[in-house]
Order: C-alpha cells, then sequence, then structure tokens
C-alpha cells in the first residue's frame, strides 16, 4: 500500500471506513470517582454493551460491581437498596452479595444452590474504582494494573476534580489514536508540539510531548495555556491515561497530573471521563490548589470539547494516509488491537517495543511562520 | 529507507532502526526487553530510551553502517 512514486497515477485514495468491532477492549476501565459510588444508593452503570450496577457494602465499606439485570425475574438492581453488605432488588427484595452469590431471599425457605450473578472484578486506586473487563473471563494477570499516582494521597496535591461525558457515534479508537497525533495538538488544540515521541511496549502506549502555547491564540484557547509544557502520558491498558506534565509558570514550574480514560457503552458510543491534580505550590492553600486544578481541569475540557467535535463529523478511517511527519498511527493501532483478541492470539508485535522520535523540525519552522504571520496582521490590524 | 539492524553495545541486542532524518528515529524490538540493563522491568514504556541502545545507533550513523534518508519518504505503510 506503500505510493512511492508521484509520477504514477495511482487513483484517487478510497477510504476504508471499516466496521467498529463487535467486541470490547480486554483491560481495566475507570468507572469514575470512588467517591461517587459511595453514598449508599446503587449506580447503574450502561458498560460493554450491558447494564452494571456499583454499590458500596455498608458492613465492609468495600466497593462492589455486578450484572444490573436480577437473575430472578430480571429487576433492575440499579433501582434497588443496599441492605447491610448485600444489594436488595427492587422487585422481590432478593439479596446479592458483592461476590454475585445469592445472600438471601426473605420470603423463601431457602436460596437456590446456582443463584448467583455476574460479579465483576474491580479494584479501587488513585480515588477510582475500576473494573476488569475480558469477554474470555480470565482474571487480570499479574503485572497489568493501575499504577498508584502518589499525587492521589498527599496533602500537597490538589483533591481530583472529575468531568464525564458519554460520545454517541465514535467508537473509542478515536481518542486513543490522539495518542500519536502531534499535528492535530497545533491545529485542534492551539498548542505548539517542538517535542515528540511515542514508546509502544507491553500494555503500554506512551507519548513523550513538549509544547509551547500558540502566541496567536488567546491564553484561555490553548491546552497549554501559560508557558513551556513538557508530557508524559501513558495509556495503562486500553483505556486508562496517566499524564504527568510540568508547565513553566513564571520561573516556577507547576506540576500537574491528569487522567484521560474511558469505558465503552456499545460498540460506537463511549463514556469519556478526565480528572485533574494539581500539586500545591509552595505557601498554596488548599483552595488556591483546587482554584488551579478546577483551572487544568476547564482547560482539559475545551481540549476535549475540540476533539469532540472533530470526532462527530469525521468518518471511522482504518487505511489513513500518512506524511512523513505524521506519528506511528499503524503501530499504535498494531499495539491496540491486543487488547481485542483473545489472550492467545496477542502477536509478538503488538506488544514488542517500538520506539518513533518525530523529526520536528519542519512542522516547527512552518508552525513559527504561520504564528508569526497571525501577530503581524492582527498588529496591522490594531494600527488601524 | 527501511529498518536495517543495529546491534547495542551495552547488551549486545539486536533492534531493527530507520533513521529517515538525523532528528527522527524508529526502533523496532523484535524481543523482549528483560535483557537490557536500562529498561528490563515492568512498564518499560514509561522509559523514554536506552541511552546504550541511543549511542550504538549515534555510532552506526557515524561510522556509515546506518543510512540516515534525506528527502523523507511516505510514512504510509503496513
Ligand atoms: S427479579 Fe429480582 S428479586 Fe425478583
Ligand atoms: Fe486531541
Amino acid at each position: 500500500m506503500s505510493a512511492r512514486s508521484t509520477t504514477e497515477d495511482h487513483g484517487p485514495r478510497r477510504i476504508e471506513a471499516g466496521a467498529p468491532p463487535e467486541r470490547y477492549a480486554r483491560g481495566w476501565h475507570c468507572l469514575g470517582l470512588a467517591s461517587g459510588f459511595k453514598d449508599g444508593k446503587p449506580h447503574g452503570i450502561e458498560a460493554f454493551g450491558t447494564e452494571l450496577v456499583a454499590f458500596q457494602a455498608a458492613g465492609t465499606g468495600e466497593l462492589h460491581v455486578l450484572n444490573a439485570y436480577c437473575p430472578h425475574m430480571g429487576g433492575n438492581l440499579a433501582h434497588g437498596t443496599v441492605k447491610g453488605d448485600a444489594l436488595a432488588c427492587p422487585f422481590h427484595d432478593w439479596r446479592w452479595a458483592g461476590n454475585g452469590k445469592c445472600a438471601g431471599i426473605p420470603y423463601a425457605h431457602r436460596v437456590p444452590p446456582r443463584a448467583r450473578t455476574r460479579a465483576w472484578t474491580t479494584l479501587e486506586e488513585n480515588g477510582q474504582l475500576f473494573v476488569w473487563y475480558d469477554p474470555q473471563g480470565t482474571p487480570p494477570p499479574e503485572g497489568v494494573t493501575i499504577p498508584r499516582i502518589e499525587g492521589a494521597f498527599s496533602d500537597e496535591w490538589s483533591d481530583w476534580t472529575w468531568n464525564s461525558i458519554r460520545i454517541d457515534g465514535s467508537h473509542c479508537r478515536e481518542i486513543v489514536d490522539n495518542v500519536v497525533d502531534m499535528a492535530h495538538f497545533f491545529y485542534v488544540h492551539n498548542s505548539f508540539p517542538t517535542y515528540f515521541k511515542n514508546v509502544f511496549e507491553g500494555h503500554v502506549a506512551s507519548q513523550y510531548m513538549e509544547s509551547d502555547p500558540r502566541e496567536d491564540m488567546t491564553a484561555a484557547d490553548t491546552l497549554s495555556a501559560q508557558g513551556r509544557l513538557r508530557s508524559e502520558a501513558s495509556y495503562h491498558g486500553p483505556s486508562y491515561m496517566i499524564d504527568h506534565l510540568w508547565t513553566e509558570v513564571g520561573g516556577a514550574t507547576a506540576e500537574t497530573v491528569l487522567i484521560n480514560c474511558h469505558y465503552p457503552v456499545s460498540p460506537d458510543a463511549f463514556v469519556l471521563q478526565y480528572g485533574a491534580l494539581v500539586k500545591k505550590l509552595p505557601g498554596m492553600t488548599d483552595e488556591a490548589a483546587a482554584q488551579a486544578a478546577a483551572q487544568a481541569a476547564e482547560g482539559l475540557a475545551t481540549g476535549f470539547e475540540e476533539d469532540v467535535e472533530i470526532w462527530l463529523s469525521k468518518t471511522r478511517i482504518d487505511n489513513p494516509l500518512l506524511c512523513d511527519q505524521d506519528g506511528p498511527v499503524y503501530q499504535l493501532r498494531r499495539w491496540y488491537e491486543q487488547f481485542y483478541v483473545d489472550v492467545e492470539d496477542v502477536r509478538p508485535e503488538m506488544t514488542d517495543r517500538f520506539e518513533f522520535e518525530i523529526d520536528t523540525e519542519r512542522a516547527v519552522r512552518v508552525w513559527r511562520d504561520e504564528v508569526d504571520a497571525n501577530l503581524a496582521r492582527r498588529a496591522q490590524s490594531a494600527q488601524r | 529507507m527501511s529498518m536495517r539492524p543495529v546491534e547495542c553495545g551495552a547488551c549486545g541486542n539486536e533492534v531493527l532502526v530507520e533513521k529517515r532524518s538525523l532528528p527522527h528515529t524508529t526502533v523496532q524490538w523484535t524481543r523482549p526487553t528483560d535483557r537490557c540493563p536500562e529498561l528490563a522491568g515492568r512498564d518499560s514504556a514509561l522509559t523514554a530510551v536506552c541511552t546504550g541502545l541511543r549511542s550504538s545507533i549515534e555510532r552506526a550513523v557515524r561510522e556509515g553502517t546506518l543510512e540516515v534518508g534525506t528527502d523523507a519518504e511516505p510514512a504510509d505503510g503496513e
């Protein structure tokens, strides 16, 4: 498929839109901040083409995730009530324990021995709730986990901000593609990348980026609003990205951690969630830190709105036509594919280490000129 | 341009490398990183580079055993 000659006429490129996979990615998926599920009520979640319910056991305090529909007569447990460590169905009051076992049927002599519903493997980390999804039903292998973020447990950092938005009509591969898409940061997010490198290995995909704000855009429009920014962002599995950011603000370096995560609802819908943690600068009050985190979250929200606008009008494309300054989209998708095949079908090339460092020289020069031209035009019209 | 084998002077492992220009580098490993002194261990995608391997690549460029592209070619592949 590589078009080497420019003189030969190959005819117009035909887009292969393909169809989104019917299955969902194997891996840990963040459902939201754990505190949001700790209000004593069951919470319904539409995910993986089905309905789930999350609740906190009143006694143990543990969070559990079950299939939402009760195996008795199909009642929706999300409309039920937490009773002790079990969740009671609103239809006939059958009690379901966090491990999926029926813990009691008040009106019956005995519980049918096979009364069991599906309990999902959960994990609470970084103040967030995760479920493990694997269509083969295998538990998470050792080493495939969500890394601990120290800032989420430290008084020197703000609390999480958290936002959630549902995207209908797109597969979540669209957001994962961003990992390698250097140019869109300039054109969509008003930031100015100067360094860009990707590393994929095992179940982790990383993006190393340095960028400046675009001076021709007002600060509010930019992802890297304040100053030069260094970012190390990694997907740990198919859906949970931790992004460490260092921004230069007035001689100091501000440290931020962003989470960009999602879970699939159906083959063409997903819920995108994001949050921010900000390290308090010396002498910063809790309020000021919360404000800084809120500001980071706002920048993040703007960034995702910009992405969403693109997704809603674009087509799915399985055969992107790339130029020499594009990142390794095909290799990223080869990495991403490991989560959509059975474990025994994961091929070494999906997980072998791959590094790609972009030569940004030309892009930086062209973008510099574009920014300068915009600034000059603005200065001219201000003079008039 | 295509991928060329380069041996790491630090650990002896061989990787495939392409340089479309001096600043650009593609490195494809064809075996696990568990013998690399700088990358071995979990989640090594969290480490951007093995400096030993990088100097071996730079040496290969200096010695002319690794060709560096000048006119960047289409990245479209697969
Ligand atoms: S349907 Fe749940 S108790 Fe009957
Ligand atoms: Fe984006």
